[in-house]
């Protein structure tokens, strides 16, 4: 398989920033909701898709949120985790259309082939479905908030209820099953 | 690859699938901040409405109009005037060659969803069934019509009754093509209508199209007690909706609904981050769906859509089914035997009755699956973990034979099925661990489940009691 240069993952986006932001939007900043996608959008749609398995109605619900995120602003309390927050309208918002449409819709070639993906590479698709398609529910949202919001193990189980304990052994087995399947497939 | 590297390429993989439209969501956020009632989902599809009283009294609207004509020699003369109702109004005007004059959003929330289009400028000159096909897609992606009951409304006006028949005609099948483009279950309600100067001058005032004002007007006509201004406020959901049930009285309206809704809760408006109003005015009681979600909880109220009244097990069943319910913060999770307990209990079981119980975790919610057994049926119920609510429950009757017990010659014993499953992995007995053997009753049959660990894994195998038989079997990864 090819080698790929590990590079340190980027740091979860600053709490102080997205309250910040979180505070121009609850004032009807146009510009601070700009900001806040380009900061949360990948977290939100790692949840969305977490739940959804399909990345276009993870695309659908990813702005529903940000626009519920523009009119639920002002309810934000600065106490709190901003991207838990944005996460758990996120996740609710997920769950919600996955019970109206009563089952997770899995993503075949011609989906991923009409995909709108621009800069998304032959490894990463490989990788995200293999994630999507081998991975249980609670082992594919933890993986994948964990590469793709920055929240802790911990948060990521106070967030979906779940044990830390349980959070570390869902995620190691899925890491191990998802290098299992890759590897494999590039062998 | 290392934990690093795979993660990375997980992180790119969400953030290149990740959407890039904002320009969509600010078109989204122009107005009513803080007031947003979302109409969306879909369940099941209901296309094409016209069966019934409602197609009836749109039907009855079919008025073949005369005179007019004297323009339509002029490209700038509007031959047809077209408009899209669905909470949002919209209308276009188009010329004899069907180009678009003019569109203009005709309430605040038709002008919130024509803003990425210029306001309807950006349409002009383009073809009627490209435009309307772009509006239509903005409805889309604004979150109307894609409830499983919503609705929209074309109306047609034009004095020349073949043309404006045609182009009914061809925008319900444009639309019809968008919607199923788009997985979209909402109705499609069509119109033909005639000019009325006293209608259009009262459409005016409350904001909507003459064709809305049509189909306000229509319900007048079935129940004069009724207010055509208030009437005008409701979706041509509920319009719709209030056509199939005789329209015997007032809807309190989508906002009443859920102002009665905090008031019962004792919320404010501010204290709830997310909520969705959907009326059911066509159910046995008419009432509105109003879901709130509070501190990371969903809820769900069912307000009388005349009396205001919040009600309490007056849900249809579709309503009633908790579907994943989000599990409750600070609260323990259930155990095995917790779990057992409560299903036993509701299938009025002795509570020493065997079970056997495992976790899901399915839609996003964690539960236990809990099945077993009396003398003449089998159960299977599903707990939620976190609250105990029974989630579903199944009863099924043992076939006749299921209720005997197994000839000894029917079954083959435990240590025949574990020496099946050991021959199948390979394994001999002392290479495994945790080796568990258990009898159980499955869709009227006698099985043994086989688990054990060997070498990194995981094993399990149901084994026919009566041949020896693999019915399924499973390796996976031993964390």
């Amino acid at each position: 398989m090819q080698q790929e240069t590990a590079k340190p993952l980027e740091p979860s986006p600053d709490r102080a920033r997205l309250e910040t932001l979180l505070a121009g939007v609850a004032q009807g900043d146009r510009e601070a909701l700009a900001d806040l996608y380009a900061a949360a959008k990948g977290a939100v749609h790692a949840m969305a898709l977490g739940i959804l398995k399909n990345a276009q109605d993870a695309q659908d619900v990813t702005q529903d949120v940000f626009v519920r995120i523009w009119d639920a602003a002002g309810t934000y309390r600065p106490q709190g985790s901003p991207m838990a927050w944005m996460l758990t309208i996120a996740r609710n918002m997920a769950l919600m259309r996955l019970r109206q449409a009563g089952r997770t819709r899995p993503m075949e070639d011609a989906d991923w082939d009409t995909l709108p993906a621009p800069g998304l590479s032959p490894e990463e698709r490989m990788a995200l479905r293999a994630a999507l398609s081998s991975l249980t529910d609670a082992e594919r949202q933890i993986v994948l908030l964990h590469a793709a919001s920055g929240l802790k193990h911990r948060e990521i189980g106070q967030l979906l209820d779940l044990p830390l304990a349980t959070v570390l052994s869902k995620y190691h087995r899925a890491m191990k099953k998802l290098r299992a399947q890759l590897e494999g497939d590039d062998a | 690859m290392t934990d690093e590297e795979l993660e990375l390429r997980l992180k790119n993989a969400v953030e290149h699938t990740a959407p890039d439209d904002l320009d969509a969501i600010l078109a989204r956020c122009g107005t009513g901040k803080g007031n947003v009632i979302d109409m969306k989902e879909t369940a099941k599809k209901r296309k094409h409405w016209t069966k019934g009283l409602v197609a009836a009294c749109l039907a009855a609207l079919l008025i073949v109009g005369g005179g007019g004509g004297l323009f339509y020699q002029q490209a700038y003369a509007v031959a047809s005037v077209i408009s899209l109702d669905v909470n949002p109004s919209i209308e276009l005007t188009v010329n004899k060659s069907e180009k678009v004059l003019s569109c203009k959003g005709l309430n605040e929330e038709g002008i919130t969803v024509l803003a990425d289009m210029g306001g309807g400028a950006d349409l002009k000159g383009a073809k009627l069934d490209v435009a309307v096909n772009a509006i239509v897609g903005a409805l889309v992606r604004n979150g109307y019509l894609d409830n499983l009951d919503s609705a929209i409304l074309i109306s047609v006006e034009d004095s020349d009754a073949d043309r404006g028949a045609r182009l009914q005609q061809e925008l319900v099948a444009s639309v019809d093509g968008v919607l199923q483009t788009a997985e979209n279950s909402a109705s499609v309600l069509s119109q033909s209508v005639a000019a009325d100067k006293a209608l259009d001058s009262r459409a005016q005032q409350n904001n909507i199209s003459t064709g809305k004002a049509y189909l306000v007007d229509q319900i007048v006509a079935m129940n004069g007690a009724l207010d055509f201004n208030a009437l005008a406020a409701l979706s041509v959901e509920e319009l719709r909706d209030l056509i199939q049930i005789g329209a015997p009285d007032m809807p309190i309206g989508q906002d009443a609904a859920l102002e009665a809704v905090l008031d019962y809760a004792g919320l404010g408006r501010d204290q709830v981050p997310y909520y969705d109003v959907d009326p059911e005015l066509d159910e046995p009681t008419p009432y509105y769906d109003v879901e709130l979600v509070i501190d990371g909880r969903e809820q769900d109220y069912g307000v009388h859509a005349f009396t205001g009244e919040v009600l309490q097990g007056v849900k249809t069943p579709s309503v009633m089914n908790p579907g994943p319910a989000l599990p409750q913060a600070d609260t323990p999770a259930l155990t095995e035997a917790e779990a057992a307990a409560i299903a036993l209990a509701d299938a009025g079981v002795a509570g020493d009755t065997p079970a056997l119980s495992k976790q899901d975790w399915d839609d996003g919610a964690l539960h236990w699956d809990v099945e077993f057994r009396d003398e003449t049926s089998e159960y299977d119920y599903e707990i939620d973990a976190a609250t105990g609510a029974i989630l579903s429950s199944q009863k099924e009757a043992l076939p006749m034979a299921a209720t005997q017990a197994p000839a000894s010659g029917g079954d083959i014993g435990e240590d025949a099925a574990l020496a099946a499953a050991l021959d199948h992995a390979g394994l001999t007995q002392d290479q495994v661990s945790r080796l568990k053997c258990q009898k159980d009753f499955d869709d009227g049959r006698t099985e043994y489940e086989v688990e054990f660990k060997s070498g990194g894994y995981e094993y399990e195998y149901t084994i026919d009691a009566a041949t020896g038989a693999i019915l399924d079997h499973e390796r996976d990864f031993d964390d």
